[in-house]
């Protein structure tokens, strides 16, 4: 299991955010989590990543290390990326250096190199550079790599948040709703890069994500998140026939005796 | 000229010796009187603690308003080494870099948990705190100043003259500047800024931003402390608590946000300008407060990049319609 948590609890006051979640994802996978708005899909990214601190009798393992209360950048250089539903981009930082910040866990010279200016630092940072900038013509970006990050398109913005969380070389990347407010076309267009990303990296994939094509499409298995419970899991077929899935998105199936009930009073 | 450029892309130190080079010169050239050699050694004191003010301010985007108080610092480990061991700039240097940088961990941890103008206001009260303790210290002579500093003497020779002083904070300059360049160019600059932009999704990214904001922080003061020290010895090697206010704090800040917020080059431009015009706006004394602070905020507003970043927005503009246009054919 590459990811693995065992009765994830997060109480904001009284609520119960997220409630005796476990959760298991293998390696390889695209795991998609659906749920209504404010089932906790979000606070499970952020417990995951170490956003928030979980609260205590849980339990989550990445790639076989204890990450329960580890802080987030410990995490990260784990080998954990994620992107946020508000992007959380660096809007006063060029392009390029947004994503080459991306690849900060995998500088190799040590911090006294830096500040003499060995050359194989400068070295260093040209290879950065390139690998950088092709990544960045492989979402399509090349060309706005020395604009601000503040003077891209919506569209564009997304595409960049993925390739700075590519940036790192994940072995999970965690996509908070990366198609949130893009056309058909700009989705059907992430969406492929997206894939292709995961079979040139190797890389295993958890997509929130509300536009349900997306889901059904791409997942190979689907959770389905409610009130901060899990209520379902399986294939995007078996979890689109479930009859939890469909009360909590839609509200609850009633037989004519109910119905009868119901419209009565 | 491409392989030059290439060159010096491979080995930038390359370009700070010709700067060196080149500034040798310059007092043999240009200079007429004393008082020019004295105004430029103030100019490149500026530069280092501009420059380190770039750094935490600037790039990892901590306001602080107490570096003047670390500048201080700077200056009194010199005098006070001068004053009880009779020490000189050799010694005082890099003792005055390694306290400020002690000092300068102090001013950091409150960054932790404070942000904007919560941490302005903690980092203005240690710097006064210091100045303070200064001025009502027996110890640092307190409202007396420190005086008569000696001036280094190199091979029987004392440069104990503003204009052989010029040979001495020249080089403490050059080596600065040269720090922080390679600092903000690697990556370690760009940790900077990605704390400045979102700390959370730094984190995200594995940047450890404690270690970040404390390194920043102790860059920065190491900066103030070497400038500091050069001050102090600066003939006729007088210092005094009223050098380090409020008022001297606000000129620093100035030449960072005139010259340019984050901008590599920021400090430096805006500490040759700001020294400068002070310099010649000196008969306007009352003045002056006024001018810098309606400096900083029609900076702010108009140009929030400051000078350094308005040039480049003009370069990247132009790269970037050439292109557009090169693709239209």
């Amino acid at each position: 299991m590459l990811l693995k948590t065992k009765n994830l609890m997060k109480a904001f006051g009284g609520l119960k955010a997220i409630n005796k979640v476990d959760f298991e994802l293998p390696a390889g996978e695209i795991r998609g989590i659906i749920g209504p708005n404010g089932s906790g899909k979000s606070t499970f990214f952020n417990l995951v990543s170490g956003v928030y601190d979980p609260d205590p009798g849980s339990y989550i393992e990445f790639d076989g290390h204890d990450i329960t209360n580890e802080p987030p950048h410990k995490i990260g250089a784990l080998g954990l990326s994620r992107t946020f539903q508000l992007l959380r981009l660096y809007q006063d930082m060029s392009v390029i250096n947004n994503v080459m910040s991306g690849y900060h866990t995998r500088v190799k010279y040590k911090f006294f190199d830096a500040v003499i200016g060995r050359k194989k630092i400068w070295d260093q940072e040209k290879e950065i550079k390139d690998e950088m900038m092709e990544l960045l013509s492989f979402v399509g970006l090349a060309d706005y790599a020395e604009l601000n990050a503040s003077e891209l398109s919506g569209g564009q913005r997304r595409l960049l948040v993925l390739a700075r969380a590519i940036a790192m070389k994940p072995k999970l990347l965690m996509l908070d709703e990366p198609a949130a407010g893009l056309s058909p076309v700009n989705v059907d267009n992430l969406m492929k890069i997206i894939m292709q990303l995961k079979d040139k990296y190797g890389l295993t994939l958890i997509i929130i994500e509300h536009i349900l094509k997306v889901v059904m499409d791409t997942c190979n298995t689907v959770t389905v998140l409610d009130h901060g419970q899990k209520i379902a899991e399986g294939t995007p077929s078996q979890v689109k026939d479930d009859n939890a899935v469909i009360e909590a998105y839609l509200g609850k199936k009633m037989n004519d005796e109910e119905m009868r009930k119901a419209l009565a009073v | 000229m491409e392989k030059f450029k290439k060159i010096i892309s491979q080995y930038p130190f390359l370009g700070f010796i010709i700067a060196y080079l080149i500034l040798l010169t310059v007092p043999s050239i240009f200079f007429t009187d004393l008082y020019q050699s004295h105004l430029s050694s103030l100019i490149f004191i500026n530069i280092i603690v501009a420059a380190g003010l770039n750094i935490v301010k600037g790039y990892c985007g901590q306001v602080t308003v107490g570096h003047v108080g670390l500048y201080a610092v700077g200056s009194y480990t010199a005098g006070c080494m001068f004053m009880y061991l009779g020490s000189d700039l050799w010694m005082t240097l890099p003792a005055a870099i390694i306290v400020t940088g002690l000092f300068g961990i102090a001013f950091g941890i409150p960054s932790f948990r404070l942000e904007g103008p919560y941490l302005a206001l903690a980092t203005l009260g240690g710097g006064e705190a210091i100045r303070l303790f200064i001025e009502n210290g027996e110890f640092f002579n307190s409202t007396y100043g420190i005086s008569s500093i000696s001036q280094p003497v190199i091979f029987g020779v004392p440069f104990d003259t503003p204009d052989k002083y010029y040979y001495i904070s020249l080089p403490v300059m050059i080596i600065a500047v040269y720090f922080s360049y390679s600092i903000l160019k690697s990556s370690i600059g760009r940790a900077f800024m990605s704390v400045r932009e979102d700390p959370i999704s730094a984190a995200a990214s594995g940047i450890d931003i404690k270690k970040y904001k404390i390194l920043a922080f102790i860059l920065s003061a190491m900066f103030a402390g070497a400038a500091g020290a050069v001050y102090a010895h600066l003939p006729p090697g007088y210092i005094h608590p009223n050098n380090y206010t409020v008022i001297e704090m606000v000129t620093f800040l100035a030449m960072v946000v005139f010259g340019g917020l984050g901008h590599i080059w920021g400090g430096i431009i805006g500490a040759i300008i700001i020294t400068i015009v002070y310099d010649l706006t000196r008969p306007l004394y009352e003045y002056q407060l006024f001018i810098f602070g309606l400096t900083i905020v029609l900076t702010i507003l108009f140009m929030p990049k400051g000078i350094g970043g308005f040039i480049d927005k003009i370069f990247i503009d132009k790269r970037f319609k050439k292109k557009k246009v090169e693709e239209g054919k």
